[in-house]
């Protein structure tokens, strides 16, 4: 074709190599390098010793560390589970407030989702800190008996992570609930169902992938994370991001950190197949061809 | 080659194993209105995308002024296209999307602002020129759109559905507009169209194309009374078929009676056609069909009628003036005879 | 006052006091915690115990401390080069990927995997690359390293607007005579100008954010240490009142920022 920016144009391709290049040397390079650098062994003094193994594999499942994995699987399914909770009762009151009002909650019920993660971490131990606020507050009102530690415990860890990925959910849960024409909805009502049948069967089916693709996230990034653990867990227990980082940074046991890595992003892919199973029965099975 | 201004000389366009565009052959004239007429799938809009240069040729040539122009880049020629969706440049002000075709040709800034203010006073949009496209109605889109192909003064003027998104009233005001603007012009203009009566009004020539080829070229009354092909007939205005079958008499309709026709297009006539005008009340004319009215359609100005008859399977349509349906009164289930002359009797093949 | 003009049906007023005391707990869970932050950072006496007057002495505390002077300066330059790089490249992705249209499912798994990989994954892989090829690392690593998952949201952002884009006015300018660099820059460029700000300002503020991948790809020492990382610091030390006007701070960066973004572009953030 003649013309400049159309669809046979060879060009196209150009504008898009810088970036895939980028992407290839950066992001596909070194996870392919962690995938072979998992099944390499550990040197004796640190260091990788090139010669292939599967005992990196083989420790992942070793009671000790799988009770890890467990253990924070564990962890981010209780989270998820949670913020699905709260974020679905969020997304549908969002969405049956007035159409004008929508944009603007919906702003401000993501914008600490787009804050630092950290900054919004940290406000969790000023509020569960031994001294902090919670503690005070309690003591204001006239409590004098003996607080049980809330920072550095599972509970802590679950609340930071509710909170940090919250948002998230909300998002996803919403834009299924904002495209549910109330018709179906009134159509349920006017063949007799009552306002609880109408969410059961009706609502809640057709923005069922909402919620799983916040669960998935909410999954997928808590199982992974180091921060809240480190920060809200006090080293008290070991999730499998805060595992990864010691085999990198101090255990200095590359391979077996790439392991980690590996079934962190085996469980990650799994869950996200699941999620589009989960979608494509919500919308009725394949679409039937145009026209 | 004569005359030819701008000469279609066997193109050809496929995509994949469709025949877009089939052959076609065609010479059109300087300063000629030329519409391109067709239904969707027709052809004609990629027809008119390869005059822009926005699709290769897959066979054939394109001459303009003597000089092939198939292999040069859209911006590189004197042709322009009013887009169908108008394709306003939606951050520049009137004036600017005006100015940017003669920016390109670095024109001098002096020239750029007299032109475009010339341009604005001609569609009427003068006091306009500071908005941007998005505070436009579509009428003054539409004008918008044709100033800024016009004022590059193009050798042929290229505009794809042009009065398509406007509503009924306005489109057939702007279908007198352009003309005018044509004539003032004196540009070749080659508009595409799916709609037949924008074609007789507007055009100096039309061309039906049907699945990539020419059905028939023609001026609007050539086209309107000797259509060439079924298809062509059914295409323009409204016509009655009649199925005949071809005996040693002559044309034998349903009932029995023999039509005579003037016109016999092709061999072995199997349908017969007249228009509802040329249907006269009573037994006047060489042909004579009786029926039942079952329907009647007001126009306004005329009104039609539908009868039923033994003759075909649809209802036969006549139309009376107003005056005449007046006179008459025409009544649902009234017995009715109609008659018409053998010049007005067009015979196609099956 | 009309209950519901979309989405689920109100049944009464009731389901609708419901829905407003849903909303009114979620947000105040989402914003007790931050607002107590903002307000200690003001209070004088820095601890929660008591509020013992208004005072900005902690934000005048922070411009005393050279380590968190030197790690704000750090940041902003990883911020700025990543987003002047990610958005170039991202914007050239965008536009190239709409025009192609007919995309394989393993381009699009590349462009959308940055935004999807768990950041620990991200870093030990850099990491883990940088130093087998020998790499000395520094605030340039953790450039290029931010580069990857800034690219992906730019691209997203302009994606998205490309979507509603009338490809139509590219033709227009070429019939118009307009070059293929004219039509760029005078006609895709300008109308995608707000799309392509509002990325640029999401991967500004995801640099000055991010903290995992910056703080393995950041090398050994002090020299390279950002934002984040120096909070990260400074939180295991325990709460101070210096964090929490610098959390305050940071924060505010990030309101503005995003505020700014989803104001030029009314297609919203990726995701929504």
């Amino acid at each position: 074709m003649n013309g400049f920016l159309m669809s046979t144009d060879r060009r196209p391709m150009l504008l898009m190599t810088p970036a895939l290049l980028w992407l290839f040397g950066l992001m596909v390079v070194p996870c392919l390098l962690i995938l072979v650098l998992a099944f390499f062994r550990r040197g004796i003094y640190g260091g990788i010793e090139y010669t292939w193994t599967f005992e990196n594999i083989a420790l992942v499942f070793d009671p000790l560390y799988f009770q890890i994995f467990m253990k924070s699987a564990g962890i981010a399914g209780l989270s998820a589970a949670i913020a699905c909770v709260l974020g679905y009762a969020a997304a549908y009151a969002i969405a049956a407030m007035p159409r004008r009002h929508q944009p603007l909650l919906l702003f401000f019920a993501v914008l600490p989702f787009w804050s630092n993660y950290l900054v919004r971490t940290y406000a969790w131990i000023v509020l569960l800190n031994r001294e902090g606020l919670i503690v005070n507050l309690a003591r204001w009102i006239g409590y004098e008996g003996e607080l049980p530690s809330m920072l550095y415990t599972e509970q802590a860890v679950v609340i930071g992570l509710v909170y940090n990925y919250l948002p998230f959910v909300i998002l996803s849960c919403y834009a299924p609930l904002s495209r549910l024409s109330p018709e179906i909805a009134e159509a349920s009502r006017d063949l007799g169902g009552s306002a609880w049948t109408t969410f059961r069967r009706v609502t809640l089916p057709m923005t069922v992938p909402g919620i799983a693709t916040g669960f998935v996230f909410v999954f997928v990034l808590s199982i992974g994370n180091f921060v809240t653990p480190a920060l809200l867990g006090g080293g008290q227990f070991q999730m499998i991001g805060n595992l990864v980082y010691a085999q990198f940074l101090t255990a200095n046991d590359w391979p077996f950190g790439a392991a980690l890595s590996m079934v962190l992003i085996a469980v990650m892919l799994g869950l996200l197949m699941g999620q589009a199973v989960v979608a494509e029965r919500a919308s009725g099975g394949k679409r039937a061809p145009d026209g | 080659m004569s005359d030819a201004f701008l000469s279609i000389k066997d193109v050809n366009k496929t995509f994949g194993s469709v025949h877009a565009v089939d052959g076609v052959s065609l010479d059109i004239h300087e300063n000629e209105f030329f519409a391109l007429l067709g239904a969707s799938g027709s052809g004609k809009t990629t027809l008119l995308r390869m005059l822009a240069g926005f699709e290769d040729l897959s066979g054939g040539d394109v001459v303009l002024e003597g000089a092939s122009i198939a292999a040069l880049p859209p911006n590189r020629r004197p042709v322009n296209l009013m887009f169908q969706s108008y394709a306003l440049f939606p951050h520049m002000t009137v004036a600017q999307n005006i100015a940017y075709g003669l920016e390109m040709d670095r024109l001098p800034r002096a020239e750029i602002t007299s032109r475009v203010a010339e341009i604005l006073e001609v569609i009427q949009l003068g006091h306009l020129a500071k908005r941007k496209p998005d505070q436009l109605s579509g009428g003054q889109k539409q004008r918008v759109a044709l100033a800024r192909a016009l004022v590059k003064r193009p050798k042929v003027l290229l505009l794809d559905e042009p009065l398509g998104a406007l509503d009924k009233k306005l489109r057939s005001e702007m279908q007198l507009e352009l003309k005018r603007l044509q004539h003032e012009f004196g540009i070749t203009f080659i508009v595409v169209t799916h709609d037949q009566e924008e074609a007789l009004v507007m055009a100096d020539r039309i061309a039906i194309m049907r699945d990539g080829g020419l059905l028939q070229v023609g001026t609007p009354q050539d086209i309107y009374e000797a259509p060439e092909t079924r298809f062509a007939a059914d295409f323009i205005g409204v016509m009655n078929f009649l199925p005949v079958t071809a005996g040693d008499q002559g044309f034998v309709a349903r009932d029995g009676s023999v039509i005579l026709a003037d016109r016999v297009n092709g061999t072995g006539g199997a349908i017969a056609a007249v228009r509802p005008e040329r249907l006269v009340l009573g037994d006047r004319g060489q042909n004579t069909l009786r029926g039942t009215v079952t329907n009647t359609a007001y126009h306004g100005l005329d009104l039609l009628l539908h009868i039923t008859t033994r003759l075909s399977d649809t209802p036969v349509i006549a139309r009376m003036t107003a005056e005449m349906a007046d006179h008459l009164r025409p009544e649902m289930g009234q017995e009715i005879t109609l008659s018409w002359s053998a010049k007005d009797t067009h015979i196609f093949p099956a | 006052m009309p209950l519901a003009e979309s989405g689920p049906p109100m049944a009464d007023r009731n389901t609708f006091r419901l829905m407003l005391l849903i909303l009114g707990v979620v947000f105040a869970f989402l914003y007790i915690p931050i607002s107590v932050l903002v307000g200690l950072s003001f209070n004088e006496g820095g601890l929660p115990t008591a509020w013992t007057g208004f005072s900005t002495k902690w934000y005048g505390a922070l411009l005393e401390n050279d380590d968190i002077l030197k790690a704000a300066g750090n940041t902003l330059i990883v911020a700025v080069f990543s987003t002047l790089l990610s958005t170039i490249l991202g914007t050239l992705l965008a536009v190239g990927v709409e025009i192609r249209r007919r995309n394989g499912k393993w381009l699009e798994t590349v462009i959308f995997a940055p935004m999807i990989i768990p950041d620990i994954v991200l870093a030990i892989a850099l990491l883990s690359m940088f130093s087998l090829m020998g790499v000395k690392m520094g605030l340039h690593t953790i450039i290029v390293s931010h580069v990857v998952f800034n690219l992906a949201f730019v691209c997203a952002v302009v994606r998205a607007r490309l979507k509603s884009f009338d490809w139509s006015i590219v033709e227009a300018s070429a019939d118009l005579g307009g070059s293929t660099l004219n039509t760029l820059r005078r006609v895709v460029i300008p109308v995608l100008m707000p799309a392509i700000i509002a990325g640029a300002l999401l991967a500004f503020t995801l640099s000055v954010d991010e903290f995992i991948i910056a703080f393995f790809t950041a090398g050994a020492g002090r020299s390279s240490i950002t934002l984040p990382m120096q909070i990260f610091a400074m939180i295991r030390f325990g709460v101070t009142p210096e964090i929490n006007a610098l959390a305050t701070l940071v924060m505010s960066v990030s309101v503005v920022a995003l505020a700014l973004s989803q104001r030029l572009n009314k297609g919203g953030l990726p995701g929504q």
